[in-house]
């Protein structure tokens, strides 16, 4: 023997690492089936009958796919959320209120702007529908002053047109984005009054730089075309007044507030906090001041909330933006931002409105349970709001941001992103045909607003009950009137009118108040349980088991196909190397034990049982006592110690 | 089967264990108990289905190899009878105690416990149908003639009980009075209610339980066919009696109007709605579909499910919602019927039909009302979880309507049901199926006291509507809350007026009573999903049992399969056995007793604590061709080499497993 085959005979020896013992999967598998635990294996080698055997195979499988099977249901229904709905009953804070005129700003104020724009609509209407000239309106001659030496200034940009009943379906395309080139006259360069017949619909015309490109916008009612008309003109002038002005040309919040009571005690103007809306003006919010504690309510019912009457001084309207009376009540959390369009209630004048609310907290789960995000940080819009996220603000703020990028300006309605200015036809001469477009996209889901825009997780909502009742009664109006206008001597200096006032009331109908919270259904140690379960259900397996399974099926497997491909390998070789000499014998079987010489491992005890058992030299004479001794077990892997046994032989 | 085992019986006695291949064999067992691989039995070799040959060696089969925890013990060891009992209580106790718990898992499985989901969801909302009326009843010409005719009746009526002679512009009709009071039956009176006999006479159908100071009630009579039971269908108040009246005579007239009416012209139509707008953009004709209603007068429906594209809301807020303004002024066609100005709006579900009566919201004139919106879906789990319909089709009550179910439809349509089935005729504001024609007492002489009888089993759920008609499982809901305003302001009226009177023939001197403005609006694109989801599911409860299997057990389904193979192995030997004996009986005795008897020897002969496999038969069949038949070495003497402490012994099992083999 050669100095190297010594050493490496006893690095094999010594190697703490052999492979499995069994030289064929075929026995390893009787190993394993033997010697596991889990049930069912061992029946499949230890049943008698082909049938039997199958049948063990069978159930065997069976219990193994079930055993995958249900644990997938599980891991797949690991991500469920249970549902509990809490009801406390306890000292509410009260929500911030925000109440707005519907009017922004006094007409009065404002009028000097908006004087230009407001004779051409009345032109307009003259023009379309011959309206006679106003004969009641005090100042009906500054019109006609006006008139005479004014260039139409706003309709030139965007004229008023009138389209034949006919060909109304064809402008109507043009709200699906098509384009079509609309005959329109120019009604305002008509001397001659036309009187526009039920037939004929009203619409402007937007058109892109190039004017080659244009939208209609048709409208049904003429009321419909003049107030949308009137609004973009209005916007246009509104966008370029500094906001201190605008401020200023709105109602103070001594002017709105005439009285005010919160929770039995009388508040004034200094609990509100003026908040500037682009559409309606100065608007007020009660129990948001910053730096001071959330006022809470101690008692639910009428008496306790906040009861305020509203001035809403309807000669002040504008006649052509708002055509409806009354404020707006927004209720919202502290640092949510007041969407006087979208949740607003209105309150009408002349009644009193009692608003009962209801409170209701819902916290959601945020990843991997749902899509909702906790403070908007992973939602890829900025928030352009000085607020706390929720939907609505992500979808406005990308609607902003969109327009800002496509049309080079934002739009009036909503707060201004960084380095960006509201449009004005001065500056962006196309805008509106812009933000047609952009809106057109943005409703149809163009502009994947509605994508990206992840819900809040947690939100506080409170649901309203409104009533109405007359307000104030005719007995009592004779004394409240006069008291009321005493009050308000210092701001206004005419006789309050009873269509002139609201009352509103906004209470807790009661303190109860309700959680609806979303935690997991599952945690990981009931996941772990229920594996535990089925497993031991189906298989009495366990963890140790599935462990067995890796290192049988996995590890040994492989190490007795790698050896085999080992050992092919090598015969190949050695085939090769041998060539020349065809006389040599094929295969050693004769002289040596195959597995002993073959194998690189050590020689287990299964390797050496393959010792043939050298055919037809059978002699009869070896006597058998020595069996009992041999104490051979059912599982011949006891012994495997090493090939001791071998020696005994 | 049968075939194969007695082959397998005949087949194998005759493979007696030959002495030197024997020796051979135990030879190659010390080497290992595992054959190498090609000395595998073959297909050939090993049969279907083995079966042990006795109960003793199926025993020890069993206890070698079986998986169930307790049962070991409790069978197999039989050396100490203390043990014994004691594995045999604990036995009990921990069985005792899985039943229980499983028990108590199934019983909460099967009663079906569902938990409530709360998803709250934001999407693009499909905007819901919205159905408006005018609540003015519009005056068919067809029938012109008879409202008329009942007009002029009940000013006479009026005129005779409350001494009121109204408008003057039906004096035309008072030519006629005397003689035209007579044409109507059921005629409106005035009753005394004798104070004793009101809780004692039950003909008197009181519909104010409070004690009436007047001791007069206004009501009309009804009868049935015969006219031998009749009852007052009274009323305290004279405003709801008149009503009431002029109601069921209305509806004895509209029932005679022709099948097919031709359409009300558009114009009537176009009068009503000024201006309508969603989502910023003007909408037409094609948005809404129009029906009459004969208390509600013309509704209109806006994107209901004919509208070919349905309108679509991706923002909330008053400026994406349907905006329309409405004619309110009173044409007053028939005065009698509608006491109530303004609209009425009602917000449902495209494949819903409008149940102007359920729900609804009044519009006042002069005022513009803001109607936001939340969605709300409920989905209830059906089956076995909760008593819901999917679709309706198992609810015992014909669908009437041209609609999908629901709970409302449903409870229409069985009322309808049993007034066909009672009255024989159909009642006007519910669909008829084919043939059956509505009520008129010009043909159904009795139908009001058959509808009034049936209304009253109808509220006390006498006709069993209520239990009929389950739940739907999904039900989508929209909750409103309406803000008010004043429209048009004082200073924008001016124009606002002028142009309607301009564009819509508006008569300005209604001012604001004729016109109102409604908008309807998603508050938040933000809905809640109510959704039940079991709470135990199969898996779970899978789940629970395994554990409480494992826990108390350590045994699996498979040891249940081991359980049942063997009371199916004790079958069939038992079966065997009996058929051997009968067969050695009957035909050659001898040879019976003598297999008899060695049975017995086997058993004797084996100690009791072998715990051995029973690898042998495969091995002895491997030896099978191993040509040797002359051996007679008697097997039993390998019992005898040891007292067999090792469970490897292999003679002991050879002998028991082969007593027949011997001869």
């Amino acid at each position: 023997m050669a100095p190297g085959e010594k050493i490496k005979a006893k690095i094999k020896k010594n190697l703490p690492v052999t492979g499995p013992q069994a030289p064929t999967i075929k026995e390893l598998m009787r190993w394993y089936c033997l010697n596991t635990n889990t049930h069912g294996c061992r029946r499949i080698v230890v049943s008698r009958g082909r049938l039997r055997r199958l049948l063990w195979i069978g159930f065997t499988l069976t219990a193994v796919a079930l055993i995958l099977w249900q644990c997938a249901l599980l891991v797949f229904s690991f991500y469920t959320v249970s549902v509990s709905i809490k009801v406390h009953f306890r000292k509410l804070d009260f929500p911030a209120v925000t109440i707005c005129n519907i009017n922004p700003y006094k007409y009065s104020a404002v009028r000097h702007l908006l004087a230009d724009l407001e004779q051409e609509t009345r032109e307009a209407l003259k023009s379309l529908y011959g309206f006679p000239e106003s004969r009641k309106r005090r100042d009906a001659e500054s019109w006609s002053s006006v008139l005479e030496g004014m260039q139409p200034r706003f309709s030139h940009r965007i004229p008023l047109l009138i389209f034949d009943q006919y060909e109304k379906g064809k402008a109507r395309d043009f709200f699906t984005g098509r384009k079509r080139k609309v005959d329109g006259r120019i009604i305002h360069k008509a001397s001659n009054v036309m009187h526009i017949e039920s037939k004929q619909v009203v619409g402007f015309q937007l058109c892109s730089n190039d004017t080659s490109d244009c939208a209609t916008y048709t409208f049904s009612s003429g009321i419909n075309a003049i107030q949308e008309w009137y609004k973009l003109h209005y916007m246009n002038i509104m966008a370029q007044v500094p906001l201190e002005k605008k401020i200023n040309m709105s109602y103070s919040a001594e002017e709105l507030l005439v009285t005010c009571f919160f929770d039995g005690v009388s508040c004034d103007a200094r609990n509100f906090t003026l908040f500037h809306h682009p559409m309606h003006g100065n608007c007020y919010t009660f129990n948001n001041r910053e730096n001071e504690t959330i006022l809470s309510t101690s008692m639910g019912g009428s008496e306790y909330g906040l009861q305020v009457i509203l001035y809403i001084n309807e000669e002040e309207y504008n006649p052509f933006l708002v055509s409806s009376t009354g404020a707006k009540v927004i209720i919202h959390r502290q640092d949510e931002y007041p969407f006087v369009e979208d949740v607003g209630t209105e309150i009408e004048t002349a009644m009193v409105t009692s608003i009962g609310m209801h409170l209701t907290e819902s916290f959601k789960l945020s990843e991997p349970y749902s899509q909702c995000t906790e403070d908007g940080s992973d939602v890829p819009i900025r928030n352009i709001y000085n607020a706390a996220y929720s939907l609505q603000i992500c979808l406005h703020s990308c609607f902003q941001t969109k327009m800002v990028e496509k049309c080079g300006c934002a739009q009036y309605g909503q707060p201004l992103p960084p380095e960006a200015n509201y449009c004005n036809y001065q500056q962006h001469p196309n805008w509106m045909y812009c933000y047609y477009q952009l809106h057109r996209a943005f409703v149809q889901e163009e502009l994947g607003c509605q994508s990206v825009c992840k819900e809040a997780c947690s939100f506080k909502e409170w649901t309203l009950t409104t009533s109405l009742a007359q307000w104030p009664s005719v007995v009592s109006e004779k004394w409240l009137l006069p008291v009321l206008t005493w009050d308000q001597g210092r701001q206004i200096n005419k006789k309050l009118n009873k269509t002139d006032l609201a009352k509103l009331l906004i209470f807790y109908k009661d303190l109860n108040q309700r959680s609806i919270m979303e935690s997991p259904a599952n945690s990981i140690e009931m996941l772990l349980s229920n594996f535990g379960g089925q497993l031991g259900l189906w298989m009495s397996c366990s963890v140790v088991c599935v462990i067995e399974i890796i290192e049988v099926f996995f590890i040994d497997f492989f190490s007795i196909i790698a050896r085999r491909q080992w050992q092919k390998a090598k015969e190949w070789w050695a085939r090769k190397q041998a060539p020349p000499c065809p006389e040599a014998p094929h295969s050693p079987q004769g002289q040596d034990n195959p597995a002993l010489d073959i194998d690189n491992d050590l020689p287990t005890f299964n390797s050496a049982l393959h010792l043939p058992p050298a055919l037809g030299t059978q002699v009869p004479g070896t006597p058998p006592p020595k069996y009992n001794t041999l104490r051979l077990e059912r599982a011949f892997s006891n012994q495997l110690t090493d090939t001791q046994m071998l020696d005994e032989l | 089967m049968e075939g194969t085992k007695l082959e397998e019986q005949d087949a194998s006695p005759p493979q007696p264990t030959p002495g030197l291949t024997k020796g051979d064999k135990h030879e190659e067992q010390g080497l290992g108990p595992e054959p190498a691989a090609p000395q595998q039995p073959t297909a050939e070799e090993e049969a279907l289905i083995e079966f042990h040959r006795s109960y003793r060696e199926l025993f020890e089969f069993f206890c070698n190899n079986t998986t169930i925890h307790g049962a070991i013990r409790l069978v197999c060891s039989q050396h100490n009878r203390m043990k014994t009992a004691f594995w045999a209580v604990l036995w009990l106790c921990t069985f005792g105690m899985m039943y229980w718990q499983f028990g108590l898992l199934f019983g909460e499985y099967f009663s079906y416990p569902v938990s409530l989901n709360i998803n709250l969801n934001s999407d693009k909302l499909v905007f819901p149908a919205v159905t408006i009326c005018t609540l003015n009843p519009y005056r068919y010409p067809e029938i012109k003639e008879e409202l008329e005719e009942l007009d002029r009746i009940t000013q006479q009526t009026l005129f005779d009980l409350y001494k009121y002679d109204s408008s003057p512009t039906l004096v035309a009709g008072s030519r006629g009075r005397r003689d035209l009071r007579s044409t109507l039956p059921h005629p409106l009176q005035r009753l005394r209610v004798p104070r004793q006999a009101r809780s004692a006479a039950s003909s008197v159908r009181d519909n104010n339980p409070q004690v009436d100071w007047k001791d007069w009630k206004i009501g009309f009579q009804l009868c049935n066919q015969n006219k031998s039971d009749c009852f007052y269908q009274t009323y305290s108040s004279g405003v709801d009696a008149v009503r009431e009246w002029y109601r069921f005579h209305y509806i004895n007239i509209l029932s005679r109007l022709p099948e097919t009416l031709p359409s009300l012209e558009e114009d009537t139509l176009g009068n009503f709605i000024f201006a309508c707008r969603f989502n910023q953009v003007s909408c037409n004709q094609a948005n809404y579909s129009h029906f009459h209603h004969p208390m509600y007068g013309n509704c209109y429906t806006f994107n209901d499910k004919n509208n070919s594209n349905l309108w679509m809301s991706s923002m909330p807020g008053v400026n994406n919602g349907l905006s329309l303004m409405l004619r309110t002024e009173q044409n007053d066609f028939i005065p009698l019927l509608s006491t109530v100005t303004g609209a009425r709006v009602m917000v449902h579900g495209q494949d819903e039909p409008a149940f102007m009566d359920d729900g609804g919201f009044n519009l006042r004139p002069g005022v513009e009302t803001s109607i936001s919106m939340r969605k709300e879906a409920l989905d209830r789990l059906g089956g076995d979880y909760g008593d819901c319909t999917k679709n309706g089709s198992d609810v015992p009550v014909k669908n009437l309507y041209p609609s999908k179910y629901t709970q409302q439809v449903c409870i229409h349509s069985c009322f309808q049901e049993n007034m066909i089935k009672e009255c024989g005729c159909a009642y006007i504001f519910y669909p008829r199926p084919q043939n059956v024609e509505y009520c008129d007492y010009r043909k159904h002489s009795s139908w009001g006291y058959c509808y009034y009888k049936l209304q009253a089993d109808f509220s006390s759920d006498h006709l069993g509507c209520f239990t009929k008609c389950r739940k739907p499982c999904s039900v989508t809901s929209y909750q409103l809350s309406a803000g008010y305003s004043r429209w048009p302001s004082v200073t924008s009226q001016e124009w606002v007026f002028e142009m309607l009177s301009r564009q819509n023939n508006y008569t300005i001197n209604n001012k604001r009573n004729g016109v109102a403005k409604v908008n309807i609006f998603f508050k938040e694109l933000n809905y809640k999903t109510n959704s039940e989801s079991p709470s135990v599911t199969m898996v779970t409860l899978l789940s629970n049992l395994g554990s409480q299997w494992s826990l108390w057990f350590g045994s699996s389904v498979l040891s249940v399969v081991e359980m049942a193979e063997l009371i199916f192995d004790l079958l069939v030997i038992t079966f065997l056995m009996l058929l051997r004996r009968f067969r050695s009986r009957y035909w050659s005795p001898g040879r019976g007793d003598r297999g008899a008897q060695e049975v017995a020897s086997t058993q004797a002969s084996s100690p009791p604590s072998h715990f051995c496999p029973h690898p042998t038969p495969l091995y002895l069949s491997q030896l099978g061709p191993a040509p040797s038949p002359a051996l007679t070495a008697p097997p039993p003497a390998y019992a005898t080499l040891g007292p067999c402490p090792s469970p490897g012994g292999s003679a002991g099992a050879s002998s028991s497993a082969y007593p027949l083999g011997g001869p």
